[in-house]
């Protein structure tokens, strides 16, 4: 059914590998009576291993602006860009990041960094929504940013919650944008401040039952509307009817008296802490992409004294969430992403700030599918260059991708008839990295 | 001088003398009580001092980080001068014609960054004040410590003594002066230039702070200067604003504004001696020595030029030394740039004369 379904598509992910597993993984369903731990006992390892990858989630962490590596994955004390902070040990013997990053300093053998990103847009307008779809060639079509991308190229899950949430300060809304040439249905879920959408709850005044003979006549309209038109449209509309009702009957997901006070404690008060803390708890009900993001790092202007405030602020909610992750153990299944369009200048300006840097920077990626206490790639003495072989975005989606299950070399976008690939064709994923 | 006595000041006259350029960004400057050298530190750990008379310059390694705080005894016959680091670490100083020696160190005398410090008038007691939010004490000549004076919530940016030297001044991030009596080391009184702080509800962090504080000679008023109603934590625009605070009475007098355009920090400023200010600091449009009469508002004069990082006053009051910002070469923000041309950015040490060219 999903298959049919998929082939009216004028757009659709056309591997043959993933066709193959949901056909298979329907008609398993299908006739077996065995819960998915049973089921999984009954395949071939091969598949298994599929379905695994299939159930993998993404947590993207992302600083707007730029965090600056110098005050945080590479470290350059006592060099001429190096800055004031120190470096300090971590749970990596001989790796080293800033002193502002104790607490993950403290988790890094659960990490990989990569410090030898080098990408090629030094602008916001232009290089957010180029990094978030990653960097794709010209084809003259928009293509998705990243959680649209998962979420269209891998299962739907069961849960029917929103695949792909975006937890950023400010408003929410649904913004299809992101989706990009997939269509409006695969745009981000946005929480306004992390918060659930404003009628989440129903009016008292409104019964149950009411509220289904509401929800039949307006099936009844969608049906009637539908005829002669795209479908993407209607779909995008009534999935987003479908997710909103999904999320009523999750509202403990947004019920802050259920946090434990010691975990509002580790995550902090402060909007990245508190966003991080939603975004565990929708991760662990199975939403499989979440967007965390933090504006507001584009330290022009007096860039040390607010990194000295800000990384703490990442610092510490970070390393909560890897724990809780880890704990629960869905560190195998959640893959962990943190990262900011580019990093910053070296030299300091005049207002000793540090300006955009896409020529060499860092990130930091953690979970699933991710190599653990590795350190890629490195940067010359001042850290103004990239002295590896440097990796660009292109690099990062196949890995991501990789990661998530899907494989880019045999999995292709279609849009309108056109073939597009997934991701740039010209970049391997940064094997380095790779479990 | 002129027919041997002093020309008259005209800040509006005022012309450049000499100027020396320096590969860092030299954030602190100080005059030696004599007038023959100046002394800068900045984001190196080195300590620099140009001799006006030769134009030699010696660098003297001894910090570990960049230098955050730098002052002179005002004393000739002491010699002595003192700086502090990012680091936490503290040093004292003397110095002679041949060159600069350490006296003594104490190596992290604060748990992190020391961003102020001030000696006493008699040149007897070191503050020093930094990000770990406390203000210690110091006996100056010795470097022993003295008490420590613990209640800013904020970091502290600045630190001055009183002329009568029984009261220290401290100002913080959140605009708090705190005013301590030396004698029993407790807090007398907080004084108000939250003007100079701003955090707003989108803000990732607070934005400005007390970044210089100076009394005038009477010690009846006292600069706060710093930035006002900033706009963002990125950028760090505002209004470049200073607080003239009545001693007494705690309350301000006066908020001088820059009349030309320009969105940054007052970084510094002095009274000079006709009660007539000057300051320098960060400008949209560059103009970096701003000049002020007591009760005007606005700048009545100012000199177009890079930002300036400190300013001090030579001990004729008739000279003021400028650390300034120089450009050289792009960051590389929003255009490729090649390696080769990568440096990182400098200063310019001008002074300038504040009367008219003979």
């Amino acid at each position: 059914m999903v298959h049919t379904e998929t082939e009216k598509r004028p757009y659709e992910c056309r591997s043959s590998e993933h066709g193959f597993s949901r056909r298979k993984l329907l008609g398993m369903l299908g006739g077996a009576t065995a819960g998915l731990t049973g089921l999984g006992s009954l395949l071939r390892p091969s598949l298994a291993a599929e379905m695994k990858a299939k159930e993998r989630q993404v947590l993207l962490i992302w600083l707007d602006g730029g965090i600056s590596q110098l005050e945080s994955w590479d470290p350059k004390p006592g060099t001429e860009y190096g800055g004031p902070f120190r470096a300090i040990p971590t749970s990596v013997p001989g790796v080293q990041i800033s002193e502002l990053m104790p607490h993950t300093a403290k988790r890094m053998h659960q990490l990989a960094v990569v410090r030898s990103m080098c990408t090629q847009d030094e602008n916001h307008s232009t290089g957010v929504p180029r990094i978030l779809r990653g960097d794709p060639k010209n084809r003259g079509v928009d293509y998705p940013y990243l959680g649209s991308a998962v979420t269209h190229l891998t299962p739907e899950s069961r849960n029917g919650l929103p695949p792909y949430i975006w937890i950023k300060p400010g408003s929410g809304g649904f913004i299809y944008q992101h989706a990009g040439f997939l269509g409006a249905k695969y745009g981000a879920l946005a929480l306004g401040d992390g918060k659930p959408p404003i009628h989440i709850h129903r009016p008292g005044k409104i019964t149950e039952e009411v509220d289904e003979a509401r929800n039949a006549l307006r099936l009844k309209a969608n049906a009637r509307f539908r005829q002669g038109r795209r479908p993407s449209e209607v779909d995008a509309y009534e999935y987003s009817y479908q997710t909103a009702q999904q999320l009523m009957r999750r509202k403990d997901l947004f019920d802050d008296s259920q946090l434990a006070a010691r975990d509002v404690e580790r995550y902090g008060t402060h909007p990245l802490g508190r966003h991080l803390l939603q975004a565990r708890r929708l991760l662990e009900a199975g939403v499989r992409f979440v967007q965390v993001t933090s504006y507001h790092w584009d330290t022009h202007g007096d860039n040390f004294n607010m990194h000295l405030d800000l990384v703490p602020q990442i610092d510490r909610p970070f390393a909560a969430i890897l724990d809780d992750l880890n704990d629960r153990g869905l560190l195998d299944h959640v893959l962990v992403v943190l990262m900011s369009e580019f990093g910053r200048t070296p030299k300091i300006n005049q207002r000793i700030g540090r300006d955009h840097w896409p020529e060499a920077w860092s990130l930091a990626l953690a979970g699933a599918g991710i190599k653990r206490g590795v350190v890629v790639g490195k940067t010359n003495r001042e850290g103004t260059w990239v002295d590896s072989t440097p990796y660009d975005v292109g690099h990062l989606f196949h890995t991501v991708f990789r990661c998530v299950g899907v494989d880019p070399t045999k999995t292709e976008y279609v849009n309108n008839e056109q073939p597009l690939p997934v991701v740039r064709d010209d970049c391997p994923p940064i094997q380095e990295v790779l479990a | 001088m002129t027919n041997g006595t002093s020309p008259m000041l005209e800040p509006v006259k005022a012309h450049p003398g000499k100027s020396f350029k320096h590969d860092r960004q030299l954030t602190r400057l100080r005059f030696s009580p004599c007038g023959r050298y100046l002394f800068a530190g900045g984001l190196e750990p080195l300590l620099h001092r140009w001799d006006l008379e030769t134009d030699q310059k010696i660098s003297t390694p001894g910090h570990t980080s960049w230098i955050g705080g730098l002052v002179v005894d005002p004393d000739p016959q002491a010699a002595r001068l003192y700086s502090a680091d990012y680091h936490g670490n503290l040093c004292g100083w003397t110095y002679t014609t041949d060159g600069v020696r350490r006296a003594w160190s104490v190596t992290e005398a604060h748990s992190s960054w020391v961003r102020a410090l001030a000696l006493s008038p008699d040149g007897r007691w070191l503050a020093s004040a930094g990000m770990d939010r406390t203000v210690r004490l110091w006996h100056a000549r010795e470097g022993k410590p003295g008490p420590v004076l613990a209640g800013h919530a904020g970091y502290i940016y600045s630190a001055a003594f009183h002329p009568d030297g029984k009261s220290l001044v401290t100002g913080d991030l959140f605009g708090v002066v705190k005013e301590w009596d030396l004698a029993t080391g407790k807090a007398v009184r907080d004084l108000d230039a939250k003007r100079l702080h701003t955090r707003k509800e989108n803000f990732l962090a607070d934005v400005g702070g007390v970044r210089a504080l100076t009394f005038d000679a009477a010690g009846s008023g006292l600069l706060c200067s710093g930035l006002a109603d900033a706009e963002s934590n990125t950028f760090c625009p505002g209004t470049p604003c200073a607080l003239l605070l009545d001693w007494r009475s705690g309350q301000t007098k006066q908020e001088f504004r820059i009349k030309e355009k320009a969105d940054g920090f007052i970084n510094a400023l002095r009274f000079l001696a006709d009660g007539t200010l000057v300051g320098c600091g960060e400008g949209q449009s560059g103009a970096a020595v701003w000049f002020w009469k007591p009760d005007q508002a606005e700048t009545y004069h100012s000199i177009p030029g890079p930002t300036g990082y400190d300013l001090d006053l030579h001990p004729d009051g008739r000279q003021v030394a400028l650390a300034l910002f120089e450009n050289r070469g792009r960051t590389g923000n929003g255009r490729k740039v090649e390696r080769n041309e990568y440096v990182p950015n400098g200063s310019l040490l001008r002074l300038l004369n504040l009367y008219a060219k003979v």
